[in-house]
């Protein structure tokens, strides 16, 4: 081994022990019957990603899943793309509405949870409980399983929508201003300087904010948990609230293991399509 | 002669290394970790408001016993997991765990993660608890298979909490049977939209999705069938199952029970409570905006102790909870208990700790702090602090209750939490109408055979 080489190995322990022993781990339990409450800890092949698969629990979280990750990722990507145009012109206060606008992203998802949760509140909550019922609308937004999803993921939009202005406003800023001029002079009109400057150019960091907000959105936990618990009923459960029940509620840890990676490999794929398609 | 100096010093030298890694061995006390929730609510008295101080008692028990208690707080799920993750990895780092009724003890119990008590009682007897005292049903909650694997700590039966002014504006009082309990539901309703509010609500209950709205909801199918009505035959245990062949009858006498429970949290409940636990229906009823809570009436005594509204603090009353149709009382049972972990090295020590926390001086501290009759001990149920509050007669109440509930209305069996949680869900769904009553009690029929077919219970 060249000796420059032997200054990884610190490096290399320290992801081994945290990064990879725990992902070997994590397949060996998925294969394993690992439940609490029974002895012993049986090789049972694939028989977890058969049950979990085939479950209907599984069908519901991929709906659930689904709609949320693919309407928060879309969503706040059209707001914060939006925001970022605007707020990349020269206007005043710009500063100002920025600094507004990346608020909600040092707020902690727990904390944004529970805060929509006692706004969006029907008995006591300030939307819930007094401006909805003002204009007739008496349903209860969270305990309604047509309407507490889309509860969920406008919290989550307010939640997230300053990481994709942030991202996108970072790409924008990197585009030579006399790029623009040039266009101009040219007679070229705001659509087209939009559709053959603005977006060719900011195209990596537009695949950077997808990827990172379409895993951040599919690995949601905090913000459904404190808001609905999942519910009504599984309403709004996806597989983050899928996984951690079958882990710590049933204790089945088996299970929970091949979820996980179930959930792992959709990740990747995603990305790699993501990645593919947008390059 | 000087290398007879050398030698001499050298081996004094070893002589005081070996000393000093001894001494402070043989003094130092022995550390016993506690893991569990209700930071700066449970053990004020030792841990301080904030959960992390050293109160002089505490201190004055660490130095009689020669033990350093160290306490680790989190939030109610965290905890929970953390339980089941150090269990499962069998460090033995948490010496006494949170375990609650509900699922806790049954499961870690059966699984062999926590000490069996029994024999403590008589080989290591302990000043600070006697079992004698506290109520039969808050101990038998906590055994599996007749094995007691915690103790507890604040617990509760079930009751009604409700509003005397309005019960009394409308010529009410408390129901005894769950006929009665429809007509004043009833009467509530139609009082109140009489009168156009339209923000106060009959009833609060909880039916968020998961274990919560279960604890109350098979307290309803016990007391419409008679008898805790999951398997054939009322079996409750492995044993009896597996005996029996005991199939699951959520389609049959479980559904009554679980029908009624629906339909009152529909008809008369807040529109939110599809997904109210039990915080918020204890906020509901604090705000007023509820005339009864049920059945587990701790909520309700949570409720009185934070509400600002007046007429709550001054006209809420404690009554017994009905009689259903199968001629048993509504269940709501739960007791925030300790285990010992099976893989601790000081079981002796731990036992100590944990007869200190559950004993009749943390149980007398926690009746004069929170003024809540849920409290395990006889003796702390008549102390003078309580009588004061609610009177000799609501006193007497409370403690009937206790005695007639059974802590066994649901079966002891180790997928009990996972039931709960299904079952818990299944209501919410039901209550907020994704899925009718039937299609939800199909569904956890079909999936209860699945379960009991792979654990191997029809074999």
């Amino acid at each position: 081994m060249r000796w420059q080489y032997k200054f990884l190995i610190p490096s290399l322990v320290i992801l081994l022990s945290i990064v990879a022993f725990p992902t070997f781990f994590l397949f060996y339990i998925s294969l394993h019957q690992w439940v609490l409450f029974k002895r012993g800890m049986p090789f049972t092949g694939i028989e977890n990603f058969y049950l979990i698969l085939t479950s209907s629990d599984f069908l519901q979280s991929l709906k659930v899943s689904l709609i949320y990750t693919l309407s928060s990722t879309v969503l706040t990507f059209v707001l914060g793309l939006g925001l970022a145009l605007i707020l990349n012109e020269e206007l005043k206060g710009r500063n100002v509405i920025r600094t507004i606008i990346a608020l909600p992203l040092v707020i902690p998802p727990v904390v944004a949870g529970f805060a929509w949760k006692f706004v969006l509140n029907r008995e006591v909550g300030i939307i819930g409980a007094y401006l909805l019922p003002k204009i007739g609308f008496m349903k209860s937004l969270l305990a309604d399983p047509s309407l507490a999803l889309g509860s969920v993921i406008v919290a989550d939009i307010w939640s997230k929508t300053s990481l994709m202005f942030l991202i996108l406003l970072a790409g924008l800023q990197a585009v030579s201003p006399d790029l623009y001029e040039a266009a101009r002079i040219d007679g070229a009109s705001s659509p087209q300087i939009f559709s053959y400057i603005t977006l060719p150019l900011i195209k990596p960091a537009i695949i950077i904010a997808l990827i990172i907000r379409f895993i951040d959105a599919f690995n949601v936990f905090d913000t459904i948990f404190v808001m609905t618990s999942g519910g009504p009923g599984t309403a709004t459960q996806t597989f983050p609230l899928l996984g951690w029940k079958i882990g710590f509620l049933y204790f089945n840890l088996g299970q929970a293991a091949a979820l996980a990676i179930v959930m792992l490999f959709m990740t990747i794929g995603v990305s790699i399509l993501l990645i593919r398609r947008i390059m | 002669m000087r290398k007879k100096y050398v030698r001499v010093g050298v081996i004094l030298l070893g002589l005081l290394f070996l000393v000093s890694l001894m001494v402070p061995g043989a003094l130092a006390k022995t550390k016993i970790r506690v893991l569990c929730f209700a930071q700066g609510f449970a053990w004020p008295e030792l841990f301080g408001t904030s959960g992390v101080e050293e109160t002089e008692r505490l201190k004055q028990f660490e130095e009689k016993e020669g033990i350093d208690v160290q306490i680790e707080w989190g939030d109610e799920t965290a905890v929970r997991q953390k339980v089941a993750a150090d269990l499962a990895a069998g460090t033995g780092r948490y010496d006494l765990v949170l375990v609650g009724s509900d699922g806790g003890v049954q499961t870690y119990g059966y699984g062999g993660f926590l000490e069996p008590l029994d024999d403590y009682f008589k080989r290591y007897p302990s000043e600070y608890f006697d079992p004698e005292d506290v109520y039969p049903q808050f101990l038998d909650a906590n055994r599996v298979e007749g094995v007691l694997y915690a103790l507890p700590y604040y617990s509760f039966g079930a009751g009604i909490i409700y509003r005397k002014d309005i019960f009394d504006k409308y010529g009410l009082t408390p129901p005894r049977t769950t006929d009665e309990l429809y007509q004043v539901l009833e009467a509530l309703k139609s009082g109140l939209e009489g009168e156009g509010i339209t923000d106060v609500y009959p009833l609060t209950m909880r039916g968020a999705p998961g274990e919560e709205p279960s604890l109350d909801l098979t307290g309803f199918v016990y007391a419409w069938a008679g008898y805790p009505a999951w398997f054939e035959g009322g079996a409750i245990t492995p044993k009896e199952i597996k005996e029996k062949k005991a199939m699951p009858i959520f389609t049959g006498d479980f559904a009554p029970g679980f029908q009624a429970f629906v339909e009152m949290c529909q008809k008369f409940g807040p529109p939110g409570i599809s997904t109210h636990t039990w915080v918020d229906m204890m906020n509901i009823y604090a705000m007023g905006k509820a005339v009864i809570l049920m059945p587990s009436a701790i909520n309700g005594y949570a409720a009185l102790g934070i509400t600002e509204n007046e007429n709550v603090k001054k006209y809420t009353r404690f009554a017994k909870i009905p009689t259903g149709p199968g001629g048993k009382q509504i269940q709501s049972f739960w007791t925030f208990s300790l285990g010992i972990n099976k893989d601790s090295r000081y079981k002796k020590e731990a036992w100590k700790v944990l007869t200190f926390l559950m004993g009749k001086e943390s149980m007398q501290a926690f009746a004069e702090r929170t003024q809540w009759p849920n409290v395990t001990m006889k003796s702390v149920l008549y102390s003078d602090v309580l009588i004061k509050k609610y009177g000799i007669e609501e006193i007497k109440l409370n403690e009937e209750s206790i005695l007639e509930a059974d802590p066994f209305y649901f079966p002891y069996i180790p997928e009990l939490n996972e039931y709960m949680d299904r079952i818990g869900t299944a209501a919410s769904e039901a209550i907020a109408k994704t899925k009718t009553i039937k299609d939800v009690l199909s569904g956890l029929q079909t999936w209860a055979m699945e379960t009991m077919l792979r654990g191997g219970y029809y074999k």
